[in-house]
């Protein structure tokens, strides 16, 4: 899995490419928190070019979320494929995580 | 064309790219329906992952087996491996509806097995767990517009 990074105003925007899996899981992870420990509250996670996800992704991001809740933070997603929100709903995840269909919209969700 | 393939995959993480390569072009090898393949996938992930993450106590090189097969109207996949004796079914269901404070993390993987598969059974046999899960095929379109056609 790549995992590309921009900041865009107070958001960080990760664009993942490829499949999160328990095997890549630990490096979005890693990415997270260090983004957290320094100082970044708002992030976009687009799923534009995201081909799998499995328990072990939803995983992360659900750790994430928590944390960032405690921090006055917010995680929102975006650009999920029809497969991957599949995974989402069964895994009821659809009602904890806002999705966007569009990156800029997500982004926007912050202004 | 072959109804049966076997893999041996080694405990390590970074197999389950070869999990999801090996469930798609078996998929793509027999005409499979892409929803049925994802779902195959994503569950023989589930149960790989746990294997791998939970079943050895030492640090040594262990040998999972993965089997995929094609029946009439049914496509099965088995897991095998030499790890302690292990049941995902005998973990409890996840509560889907807590709020995001009080969701546990964990659990996922086994509630995917129980939504998506349409059978999972799990057997102690000589020393090793053995996982198999049952998907059914969806009637073929073909078929279906056929008996459209001799009912009408």
């Amino acid at each position: 899995m790549e995992i590309t990074e921009q900041k865009k105003g107070s958001v960080v925007l990760l664009v993942l490419t490829g499949r999160l899996d328990a095997g890549t899981a630990g490096k979005l992870e890693e990415k997270l928190v260090g983004l957290i420990d320094a100082g970044n509250r708002h992030f976009v996670l687009d799923f534009m070019n995201l081909d799998y996800i499995s328990s072990a992704g939803l995983r992360v991001l659900l750790m994430t979320a928590k944390k960032l809740k405690g921090l006055n933070g917010r995680i929102v997603l975006a650009s999920l494929k029809d497969h991957i929100r599949e995974v989402f709903d069964i895994a009821g995840f659809s009602a904890i995580f806002p999705t966007y269909d569009q990156q800029d919209a997500a982004v926007g969700s912050f202004q | 064309m072959s109804q049966t393939i076997e893999v041996r995959l080694q405990n390590r993480l970074s197999e389950l790219e070869r999990v999801g390569e090996v469930v798609e072009s078996f998929g793509e090898a027999h005409d499979l329906p892409g929803k049925v393949v994802q779902a195959l996938a994503l569950c023989v992930d589930e149960v790989v992952t746990n294997v791998i993450s939970y079943a050895y106590d030492d640090q040594a090189d262990h040998q999972i087996t993965l089997r995929l097969s094609l029946g009439t109207g049914e496509l099965a996949a088995e897991v095998e491996d030499d790890g302690k004796p292990f049941n995902p079914l005998d973990t409890p269901p996840p509560d889907l509806g807590r709020s995001l404070e009080d969701r546990p993390i964990g659990g996922l993987g086994v509630h995917f097995l129980r939504t998506l598969m349409d059978g999972v059974e799990y057997r102690r046999d000589r020393g090793k767990n053995l996982l198999v899960m049952k998907k059914k095929l969806p009637v073929k379109p073909a078929q279906e517009s056929r008996e459209c056609e001799g009912g009408a």
